[in-house]
């Protein structure tokens, strides 16, 4: 970490610096530590998962990261400084903690329009956010009447009107029915395209595990892992299910690389402790046609509750 | 600034709870104006301070614009709206002056509006039963520009102690507990000390002349000193105070 230079962009080694960084962030109410000596660094470009079970202190991170709640101790930094000193934040950052954080008589244009006011921005911004969320149609009418899914989409509006390079969303999938679900992903996917940030808590693995490039995992206020999805499946003994027409050819590759495999069905096999990108390599360096192949996300949602549940004891 | 104030009178503007406590301030004025003007028997309506009570009906205002000025501070926490507007505008002390600014503003448009509707039914009323009105212009200029000030002032303080209380429940019926029963009892058993606090601070900028009240601009100075030290404690709260 403190090889990093925090104050500029850009590392001594040309890298950029890391878009969001806590070092030995705490927070104590009273008795109860909710965020416990939490370190981790989020590079730009990258797509975060933020995972635990309810109460592991996400959301108490994400507050203190957004300037919201101050550090018992430790520090929490956006773009290299405390939230509240990075000049023009609304413009850099886009944030969302509550799917219902509007008033019920205000229309949804209206709670855009007093936020892109407020750090004077045109009003054609609101009505371009409106379009993006798909909310264009309903923007006239009082949020009263909005479904939890046009509500996430309207704070997802607000958090987008300053187009900012780093978004942090809290439970962004939380009450979304499946094809919500979906049009989260499809948006997240496109928005971190361009070299953007997200940062995406949840408190169930599989709803982002199709969207992250890697998993920051906490429980009890303090870090578990910090690694790549890959890593985390290959770590724990994730398994990799394989389809080819030639498997007993794959199967004899594997075997020589130390890889178990059990048979499924049809031409179908399940690889062991293994990543999806080395079946990928030996299967090419054994001249192996794969007709598909996919890391086991049921096995993955086993790895994250066994994570999350062996400090508890 | 200029954002952050536009901001604040959008927010006042885009709810029906504003129209509503107008609406309410109309009618209870029309009311009281024209049962004062008209049932107050003639010979109680003689002297300089009679009709002034019958033409002072409109700084009633006053309870509304520090209820609108509580609504602006605590519907934001009530609804969560505080979190984008902290997020948005990370130097919470921006947001709080903005708001004090909107919600003198907005108490200066309940002042004009109530104290005008006041002033002019109890004019008419008076004039109509042909009682000889004996306030001088100074006075009545007063008496308006005195009930416009200090119903600006109220808007802000309420502002101020939404900000402290944050809750809208607590805020509301500590503003009345206080304006219409504390402060009365104070000034009824310690007038001495009674006449400082600000409901009667601000009968005084209006230019009522009741035993103990204290002189125009005594009381005026009196109503800017305690918007001013609401606000104060209302903004070095919210700066400190986590946002849930």
């Amino acid at each position: 970490m403190s090889k990093l230079k925090l104050k500029s962009r850009a590392g001594k080694d040309g890298r950029m610096a890391p878009a969001v960084v806590t070092e030995s962030l705490t927070k104590r109410f009273g008795a109860l530590v909710a965020v416990d000596d939490l370190s981790f660094a989020l590079e730009p470009g990258t797509i975060t998962g933020f995972l635990g079970p309810n109460g592991a202190g996400k959301t108490t991170t994400l507050r203190m990261l957004l300037g919201l709640a101050a550090p018992t101790s430790g520090r929490a930094l956006v773009f290299g400084e405390p939230y509240a000193h990075v000049g023009d934040a609304a413009l850099r950052i886009g944030a969302v903690l509550e799917a219902t954080d509007f008033h019920p008589g205000r229309s949804g244009r209206d709670h855009l329009r007093m936020l892109s006011d407020s750090v004077e921005l045109p009003r054609s911004r609101v009505e371009e956010v409106l379009r993006m969320v798909e909310l264009t149609d309903a923007a006239g009418r009082r949020a009263k009447g909005y479904s939890l899914g046009m509500r996430q989409r309207l704070g997802l509006a607000a958090a987008l009107l300053g187009d900012p390079e780093l978004l942090i969303l809290d439970e962004p999938a939380n009450g979304l029915d499946p094809e919500g679900v979906r049009w989260l992903r499809d948006f997240l996917r496109e928005f971190a395209a361009g070299q953007r940030t997200v940062l995406v808590s949840s408190h169930v693995l599989a709803e982002v595990a199709q969207t992250v490039d890697q998993v920051l995992i906490i429980n009890r206020g303090r870090l578990v892992v910090e690694s790549s999805l890959e890593q985390l499946t290959a770590r724990v003994g994730g398994s990799v299910r394989i389809r080819s027409p030639e498997p007993d050819k794959l199967i004899a590759a594997l075997k020589r690389a130390g890889i178990e495999t059990t048979p499924s069905n049809d031409n179908t096999l399940l690889a062991h402790g293994t990543t999806s990108e080395h079946v990928g390599d030996l299967a090419f360096a054994a001249q192996v046609p794969l007709h598909e192949l996919i890391a086991d996300s049921s096995s993955l949602e086993d790895v994250f509750l066994e994570l999350t549940s062996e400090q508890q004891a | 600034m200029k954002g952050q104030l536009k901001a604040e009178l959008l927010k006042i503007r885009s709810t029906r709870t504003t129209i509503g406590l107008v609406l309410g301030m109309i009618a209870l004025i029309l009311l009281f104006s024209l049962l004062s003007g008209l049932l107050t028997k003639a010979p109680n309506l003689v002297t300089a301070e009679d009709q002034r009570g019958v033409l002072s009906v409109g700084s009633l205002a006053g309870v509304f614009s520090a209820l609108a000025g509580i609504m602006l501070v605590t519907s934001e926490y009530r609804y969560g709206t505080i979190r984008p507007t902290f997020l948005f505008t990370p130097k919470r002390s921006r947001v709080l002056a903005a708001k004090l600014a909107a919600g003198l503003l907005a108490g200066l448009v309940f002042g004009i509006v109530a104290e005008g509707l006041g002033f002019a039914v109890g004019y008419a009323a008076l004039t109509g039963r042909g009682i000889h009105l004996v306030l001088n212009g100074n006075q009545i200029t007063l008496l308006l520009l005195g009930t416009f000030a200090g119903t600006a002032l109220w808007g802000a303080i309420g502002v101020g102690l939404g900000a402290i209380v944050r809750s809208q429940v607590a805020g509301i019926i500590g503003l009345l507990a206080w304006g219409f029963v504390a402060e009365n009892l104070l000034f009824a058993f310690v007038p001495s000390v009674g006449r400082f606090a600000p409901v009667h601070a601000g009968d005084a900028l209006i230019g009522l002349t009741t035993k103990h009240i204290l002189h125009a601009t005594a009381g005026g100075l009196m109503l800017i000193a305690w918007t001013a030290a609401l606000a104060l404690i209302g903004i070095t709260v919210a700066v400190r105070r986590d946002v849930n």
